[in-house]
């Protein structure tokens, strides 16, 4: 209990007080969660499909308008749902407060940079020739 | 000897012992009257043992049909055997429907009716017009109403401004030579620290005393630590012979069943499948009230109609209700036959028997909650700075046995009565005079022998024996022969107090040592109980000598009052009962037969 | 980050064997956790051997027997022994349930008793809730209404609307759930566990309640409510067999119907 200072239980249970915040957070993980299921089922048939494929089949195949769409939904939403599960995680496991921001950093700024490759790779194979 | 421990003071307006019903419907009045209020309790206030009440709260609110509060006063008085203040009982009947109507606004859970109203249920010796017609009066939240109003009464304790003091153990009042009370000790079980609370009021809370019996539906802490305080201070105790014996607590377990099993329709059969009760109360019949249900049950065990292997229980029948009915009212006792007794209610019946349930004796004290005492021939003479609510208390409006949802209503509407009356007497802020060492030195020492006894007799093995003593010796019927027994083994289990051992010596969470304290304070009760029963030759509402069947008015319509002396033998002056009422809105009730 | 193995001082080591005595024929062992906090030294477990034709059928029964006749330093927290004050919370067997209420036949092998996971014990089964009891404060379980009661009457509520509460006002706050949950292991600090949200739940759905968004308001937090990740341990151990997750999800449920 030293620990905790001599604050009164009361005191630190109100502690900051609510961050109103929270509902965006578990919304958002739903919905790219029941995004992801249909997504999920289309690229794994997609692959499957394409294994016998070479670079240029595939390219083909991605050339198509519906293709990349569905391609940059998954990509986005699974990123997304990457990004708040890892926060989730961070934020129930780490308790020191300095490791705990600079993970949170570390998370939005990979599933960024990830994000945005990703995306990036599909236009490539879209727009290029 | 004190200084043999650090004491930390702690000076308030009012402290109340006890953080049940009553102590912390007494702790919100004088903390709302601006009065720096402490409330110190050896439990959290959630696990008091109001939290058990199931059936209901008597107030005539007339939500089933007509009610008035002069016919709940007359219930009252009759189920008291004319042995209740009549003044007092007229002040709780006439604030009850006001004390309900506040704790619904608090927000309590009540059940409801089709109208959007409190629900009420029939119960024991509650009738209308005078005894004609079967009343409705027993609010209830399901058939945990006491868990209900306990909870709501904590929940509005968190919105004002009053010091809990929780887990810490009253240990003694703090009482000036001129007989004021300054204030309690009490000890934190916690840090094992020893504090001093000083008070201009000192609130008596602390519940009854139901674990001197072996069996009983009262909790483990049920161990009457206000009332042993007032008889280590000094101060009598009231009408403690009226213990009652509630008809239906589980066999074997002792657990409670709600006679609001009874005001649903449920009822009560022996071996030979009767509905015996329509022989006792033919009016009333399984409605009649306690102290009648408990001794007719008796009998018919005793005749050899009891039911199991050795004929010594009954059986409580609801199995021929709506199964709907039971779970939306009776929710509670479902759980408890099915955990306690291993029976479907909506299938078997429940085999119960008559069990110690609730003191009407205690600590006496007016209709405002302060206690007097006798003195000086004046039998009202209040003892300052000192109230009593609750069980703990006698004010008396139970008299000689007490209505079924008639201890929720005294708690609500007593404690709240003591919260006004320390609002006028008490000045907020006032200083508070020197107290002398040698208080803190008496009351320090007691505790210190106890926590160092290193006797040859556990604090288990008295309190068995002063269980199993109480149990057969100052029953449901009693007779001289067998209570004068009982006067010589009670005193003889108070003589091996000397030889008692405790095991733990330590100040943290010593519950060795809260046992022990509990036991000396149970014994005390136990001896001024024995006594007063042997010594009241009459049979009166929970009293019943066989020697003597009748009630006595001209002898014995007066409070028996007993002090415990320093030696352990017991002192025993009276004091009259009230034969007015408050107002002229109600005539005195005299008595007469009292046939339900 | 958070620990997974106990800290030095709380390993327990090995305690002493109470054996019961000769002619004893139904004998039990019952394993209790210690914890001496006067000596400071790291808690043990004692085995008491119990004849169990001698003793009632509840593990308090057994705990009791074994403090009245083999051991009275051993310390619980108990009352009413029917399972309505919540005081003797423990894990029993694994699981945190009441003692009063547990039957020991229900238990396969020794019977094996320790303190509520997670808290900070104070003395062998007994401990510290005082976080448990702030937080209950902190999300204002009262009534509040601005509208004035009816002088002489009760704030109506119908039958159906009361109905609503049944399931939420029976809770004991004996703390079961909210100790049996791991996301209030890890961040009981911020997250308000099942017990009090079930709470704060009977009041957002009492109908005469007046300021429903405010108590959502405050509620809504990543970690107040929202790390309740439905792992269902709370249902799961409830004594008084109430659903605290059902409970959670309903505030969830009103938290994104406001906002859609």
């Amino acid at each position: 209990m030293a620990d905790r200072g001599l604050r009164t239980p009361l005191a630190r249970a109100r502690g900051l007080g609510s961050a109103k915040d929270g509902t965006h957070h578990f919304w958002v993980q739903r919905l790219t969660a029941v995004a992801l299921i249909p997504l999920t089922i289309w690229f794994a048939l997609s692959i499957a499909s394409l294994a016998t494929a070479d670079q240029a089949g595939v390219q083909a195949w991605m050339k198509s308008p519906l293709s990349a769409t569905l391609m940059l939904s998954f990509l986005l939403a699974g990123f997304w749902h990457m990004k708040l599960g890892l926060q989730v995680v961070i934020e129930d496991y780490i308790h020191t407060e300095a490791t705990k921001i600079t993970c949170l950093i570390v998370n939005n700024l990979i599933s960024i940079f990830l994000a945005l490759a990703a995306t990036l790779a599909v236009l490539k194979m879209l727009l290029g020739s | 000897m004190a200084d043999a421990y650090a004491i930390e003071d702690h000076v308030y307006d009012v402290v109340v012992v006890g953080a049940g019903g009553s102590g912390l419907r007494a702790t919100m009045g004088a903390a709302q009257a601006g009065l720096k209020t402490a409330c110190i309790s050896k439990v959290f206030p959630t696990r008091s043992h109001t939290v058990a009440a199931q059936g209901g709260i008597a107030a005539s609110l007339g939500n089933m049909g007509q009610d008035d509060w002069r016919w709940h006063m007359y219930d009252t008085v009759k189920g008291s055997d004319w042995l209740g203040d009549q003044d007092a009982i007229e002040y709780m009947c006439r604030e009850a429907p006001r004390a309900v109507l506040e704790l619904e606004h608090m927000g309590l859970p009540f059940s409801r009716t089709e109208e959007g109203k409190i629900y009420q249920r029939a119960f024991g010796g509650m009738t209308t017009n005078y005894g004609e017609g079967i009343a409705q009066r027993t609010c209830a939240a399901a058939d945990r109403t006491g868990h209900a109003i306990l909870h709501t009464l904590y929940q509005q304790s968190l919105r004002y401004d009053t010091d809990f003091f929780i887990e810490y153990f009253a240990l003694d009042l703090l009482m000036d030579d001129d007989g004021v009370c300054r204030g309690v000790m009490a000890w934190d079980l916690e840090t094992g620290t020893i504090h001093r609370f000083r008070a201009h009021m000192v609130i008596l809370a602390t519940g009854g005393y139901g674990r001197t019996y072996f069996s009983c539906t009262s909790a483990h802490t049920c161990t009457g630590d206000g009332n042993a305080m007032m008889l280590r201070a000094g101060l009598p105790l009231q009408d403690m012979e009226f213990v009652q014996f509630h008809p239906t607590g589980i066999y074997g377990a002792g657990c409670l069943i709600t006679e609001g099993v009874r005001g649903e329709g449920g009822f009560l059969v022996n071996s030979e499948g009767e509905r015996f009760m329509e022989r006792y109360a033919p009016s009333a019949k399984d409605l009649a009230s306690r102290d009648v249900v408990s001794r007719s049950m008796t009998i018919e065990i005793r005749e050899g109609r009891g039911v199991g292997p050795n004929k010594d229980h009954i059986l409580l029948h609801l199995d021929h209700l709506d199964p709907a009915i039971i779970e939306e009212r009776l929710p509670g006792i479902s759980e408890s036959a099915r955990i306690f007794a291993g029976v479907d209610v909506t299938k078997e019946a429940v085999p119960v028997l008559p069990t110690v349930h609730y003191n009407m004796g205690g600590i006496q004290t007016n209709y405002h909650g302060e206690v007097v005492t006798l003195k000086d021939g004046d039998p009202d003479a209040i003892v300052p700075g000192l109230m009593a609510v609750g069980e703990a208390a006698c004010v008396s409006v139970h008299g000689a046995n007490r209505l079924g949802s008639n201890s929720l209503i005294d708690l609500v509407v007593f404690g709240r009565a003591a919260g006004l009356r320390a609002a006028e007497v008490v000045t907020a802020g006032a200083p508070h005079p020197d107290l002398s060492s040698s208080m803190d030195d008496a009351i320090m020492g007691h505790f210190d022998k106890i926590r160092h006894a290193s006797g040859g007799t556990s604090t288990a093995e008295i309190r068995d024996k002063m269980q199993r003593t109480m149990q057969n010796n100052c029953a449901v019927f009693r007779t001289g022969e067998v209570l004068d027994e009982g006067v010589k083994l009670i005193d003889e289990i108070w003589q091996m107090m000397p030889d008692l051992g405790v095991s733990d010596r330590s100040l943290i969470w010593n519950s060795d040592l809260v046992e022990s304290l509990e036991l000396d304070n149970l014994l005390r009760q136990a001896v001024v109980t024995m006594h007063g029963a042997a010594i009241r030759e009459e049979s009166r509402g929970g009293h019943a000598r066989e020697d003597f069947p009748d009630r006595d008015d001209d002898n014995w319509m007066k409070h028996t009052l007993a002090w415990f002396q320093d030696d352990g033998t017991v002192k025993v002056d009276y004091r009259p009962v009230h034969d007015y009422t408050l107002t002229d809105d109600v005539e005195y009730f005299p008595p007469k037969a009292r046939v339900y | 980050m958070v620990e997974f193995n106990l800290p030095a001082n709380s390993r327990i080591k090995g305690g002493t064997t109470h054996k019961a005595a000769a002619g004893a024929k139904n004998l039990r062992s019952f394993q209790v956790y210690r914890y001496d906090p006067d000596s400071g030294e790291n808690p043990r477990v004692d085995t008491y051997e119990v004849d169990m034709d001698e003793c009632g059928p509840m593990v308090l029964d057994a705990l009791i027997k074994i403090k009245n006749e083999i051991d009275p330093t051993v310390t619980f927290r108990r009352s009413c022994r029917e399972g309505i004050c919540g005081s003797c919370a423990m894990n029993i067997d694994g699981t945190n349930t009441l003692a009063c209420t547990k039957s020991c036949d229900d238990v396969k092998g020794d019977v094996k008793i320790y303190p509520l996971p997670h808290l900070e014990v104070i003395k062998d089964l007994v401990g510290d809730l005082s976080n448990f009891y702030a937080q209950y404060a902190s999300i204002k379980p009262w009534l509040v209404a601005q509208s004035p009661a009816p002088p002489d009457g009760e704030r109506l509520q119908s039958e159906e609307e009361r109905r609503l509460i049944d399931g939420l006002y029976e809770c004991i706050l004996c703390a079961c759930c909210s100790t049996s949950c791991p996301s209030y292991w890890w961040n009981s600090d911020r997250y308000l566990g099942p017990a009090i949200l079930l709470q704060a739940y009977r009041w957002l759905i009492d109908s005469r309640d007046e300021i429903q968004g405010e108590r959502l308001d405050q509620l809504e937090d990543p970690f107040r409510l929202y790390r309740c990740h439905t792992i269902m341990n709370c249902t799961n151990t409830c004594p008084k067999s109430l659903n605290p997750a059902k409970a959670i999800a309903e505030i969830k449920k009103m938290m994104v119907q406001r906002q859609v």
